[in-house]
């Protein structure tokens, strides 16, 4: 072995375990970097348009046999959405390696930008697979859906980053208030929906 | 724990080939070769060899750095932002390489209801060197060990990789841009040779007494301190001295560009505020768009409609934004076996083309079959006989006509060809105040595109002065360049705000960056002006409406402000 390919070798374990250390550090500090509660939520009756144009009742998106996990996002935000998104997009992955099922809806906050194209590339970007659906609207209607989920904000620079898990057992959701990692989320998932099988 | 974290240790064992290796540029590489792939990196997130630069966040959440990149927080000009409750800092070297310190703020101890700062930056950090840089972007740790927000990625980047986007952070926003001192902002504005001497006045009355309150402020600014005032640290940045310059642009479009690199050399500017043209302003754009100089909202109704272009922002799309409007209105009205019942006339003129294209582009995006479209000159439109020939020749049920208002004689007859539906859209704006001149009996059958304000508008009406009254629009709007009002909501809303916030990063790129970060403004002539990283249009409305009786009809909006 090389002197070169050992100090590699050497470098490489050496910054693994000061990655390890402070996570640890981390995680003993804190178990949790997001906030959990379990809701009751009225949807309400409307109608908003998905990625393809085309017009979706979003009682009939939302309530039905299929767990459903809502986020709020636009399709040029800069911070959170790319982040909530990339959590959705390994949700997606991880419950499809599975064998479950899942229902992803992501609601505009920027419903004068946020055309059917525009949210079809977005979705294209992330590389979505089919149940991951992108919602616009008229500014009422998308306000409506915001208050209907305790999440209005009158401005879509003030943003926050929010995923809600509806159970469709009871029709609870559970509301999760941070950037959760991968194994995070899909633990509250399965916490929620069960090994729910498609 | 290893487990969770596993994905982001294998990269790092294999994106780590000689870490230990001091970080020095690659021999092999030019300056510039390293800022075209450092550019790279860091605007789209593709790594030299082409593949998108591996990222975790919260260690096992691989993120695709081509959905969201540096510059997606970091901005352009990589002097950060604050955005989502997410304050993302500066990440050029000249920012780096110097310590850092915040003062104390209400986010860092309470949590208000859940709606806080989410993620802040550190209240104080030590200089970085290339070395803890590296390893900030790798491991997500500052000089002193304290750990990053989980939003900001992990980079288990190669080492060659590494120099690569370390060395283009090191030159990011590393000089001020010209136009622009501690002590002084110079702009320009551009005025056309076809634009009236009214319409320069009303354009040039807003800026000079901007620049003149500017320089008041200033002058009233430096009597405090003669007077023993001391100022808060940042209160320098919002008093500058600012001067404007005119730009006039004279004959053939064509010979524009050179007159304005003429201008440009001989006294740069930091940005160009508003302007104002009736002809095409696309020689303007393309010239800000290569000296990578800011151009603010000029007054213009043949913008350039772009996807990328980045260094001019426009109110709208001017006349394609109506087109736009009637396409969207459409799209919901008829099914796709409808779609050879449409028929779009357009008249030999630049306001029908921009007008008919608007409706293509968006027809064409909403995927829906193409629609058939001919084109007739002012004299086939007037006498009516052509038309009449191919209506009579094919099933139309909607017409867009985008022509004057000299066929509006002639509308009558026109509608008693139409079979089904009996629709004809025409564009407000080309047809002007004379759209009082539709017959009450065919304003049922007629859609109008309105790309301004329908509901009152309280509130100052030109910066001057609070209105008593709402301000109503009615159909004398019609028509009306609004040179005045637009400037005014340009300067004291937008470009103020920017101006302010850039504090002593002079960077035309960064003004640009906090122009899109704004929050929504409320203005006298549009329902909403709305900001966004890469918008450049901020009034994405445009109202379907049809007119009431009588010569002051009222306007009855049958869409909502944005179609979706």
């Amino acid at each position: 072995m090389k002197i070169s390919e050992l100090n590699q070798i050497i470098c490489c374990i050496f910054f693994a375990a000061v990655f390890m250390f402070l996570n640890s550090s981390e995680a003993l500090a804190e178990s949790r970097s997001y906030k959990r509660s379990v809701e009751k939520y009225n949807i309400p009756d409307i109608s908003l348009v998905n990625q393809n144009g085309k017009k979706v009742r979003l009682r009939s998106l939302l309530y039905g046999e299929t767990p459903v996990v809502v986020d709020f996002i636009y399709g040029t935000c800069t911070t959170i959405c790319p982040v909530l998104s990339a959590g959705f997009v390994n949700l997606q992955r991880n419950i499809d390696t599975k064998g479950g099922s899942v229902r992803l809806v992501s609601i505009t906050i920027d419903p004068e930008n946020d055309t059917p194209k525009v949210m079809k590339e977005y979705l294209k970007r992330f590389r979505a697979k089919p149940g991951w659906d992108f919602l616009t609207g008229s500014r009422a209607d998308i306000d409506t859906v915001m208050k209907a989920f305790n999440a209005y904000i009158p401005d879509k620079m003030q943003h926050y980053p929010l995923n809600i898990i509806r159970n469709p057992k009871d029709n609870s959701w559970v509301r999760l208030f941070g950037i959760m990692s991968s194994k995070e989320f899909m633990e509250e998932f399965q916490a929620v929906a069960g090994k729910h099988k498609k | 724990m290893i487990i969770k974290y596993l994905p982001f240790l294998i990269s790092i064992l294999l994106a780590t080939p000689l870490y230990s290796a001091p970080l020095t540029p690659d021999e092999d590489l030019s300056q510039s070769d390293i800022m075209r792939l450092g550019e790279q990196m860091y605007r789209n997130g593709v790594l030299p060899s082409g593949e998108y630069m591996p990222a975790y966040i919260r260690g096992d959440t691989e993120v695709d750095s081509g959905a969201f990149s540096c510059s997606s927080c970091h901005l352009r000009a990589g002097l950060g932002s604050y955005e989502g409750g997410v304050v993302t800092p500066p990440t050029t070297g000249r920012k780096l390489y110097e310590p850092y310190r915040r003062p104390p703020s209400l986010g860092d101890t309470v949590d208000q209801t859940g709606r806080y700062i989410y993620a802040k930056t550190v209240q104080e950090r030590p200089s970085y060197n290339r070395t803890t840089l590296a390893s900030a972007l790798r491991f997500g740790v500052d000089p002193v060990g304290q750990k990053f927000n989980d939003v900001m990625p992990r980079y288990p980047l190669s080492d060659r990789d590494m120099t690569i986007l370390i060395r283009y952070l090191e030159f990011l926003s590393h000089e001020p841009s010209p136009g622009a001192s501690s002590s002084e902002f110079r702009f320009a504005t551009i005025i056309t040779d076809d634009v009236s001497p009214e319409e320069r006045k009303a354009l040039l009355n807003p800026l000079q007494n901007f620049m003149d309150r500017k320089n008041q402020q200033l002058a009233l600014y430096n009597d405090y301190i003669k007077f023993g005032y001391i100022p808060t640290a940042e209160m320098k940045y919002a008093f500058r001295k600012a001067s404007l310059d005119i730009w006039d642009l004279k004959g053939d479009p064509s010979t524009w560009r050179k007159q304005l690199e003429n201008y440009n050399a001989a006294k740069p500017v930091f940005a160009i505020l508003g302007g104002i043209s009736n002809q095409n302003w696309k020689p303007v754009h393309d010239f800000c768009e290569s000296e990578r100089i800011p151009s603010l909202f000029p007054i213009t109704d043949f913008p350039v409609v772009s996807d990328t272009s980045w260094y001019t922002y426009y109110f709208n799309k001017g006349y394609a934004q109506e087109g736009e409007g009637a396409a969207k209105y459409l799209n919901r009205l008829i099914e796709d076996a409808d779609t050879k019942t449409v028929l779009q006339v357009v008249q030999d003129s630049e306001v029908a083309r921009a007008l008919a294209s608007g409706f293509e582009n968006s027809w064409k995006e909403m995927e829906r079959s193409p629609i058939k479209s001919i084109k007739l000159t002012a004299g086939e439109l007037a006498d009516n006989k052509t038309l009449n020939k191919i209506l009579s020749s094919r099933r139309t049920s909607v017409l867009l006509l985008w022509a004057d208002a000299e066929t509006l004689p002639q509308l009558k007859k026109t509608l008693s060809r139409l079979k089904g539906r009996k629709i004809i859209f025409m564009s407000s704006g080309y047809l002007g105040k004379k759209a009082a001149d539709i017959s009450d009996e065919v304003r049922k059958n007629i859609y109008l595109t309105w790309p301004y304000r329908l509901t009152p508008y309280i509130g100052p009406q030109t910066g001057q002065f609070d209105a008593r009254v709402p301000i109503v629009t009615s159909v004398k709007d019609f028509g009306e360049s609004r040179i005045t009002s637009r400037t005014v909501a340009m300067l004291l809303q937008a470009a103020l705000q920017g101006l302010n916030k850039i504090y002593d990063n002079l960077y035309r790129d960064h003004f640009m960056d906090v122009m899109s970060m704004q929050m929504d403004l409320t203005v006298r002539d549009y329902e909403r002006l709305s900001f966004g990283p890469g918008q450049r249009y901020v009034s994405k409305g445009c109202y379907i409406i049809q007119l009431g009786h009588g010569k002051n009809p009222e306007l009855i909006p049958r869409s909502e402000w944005v179609i979706q």
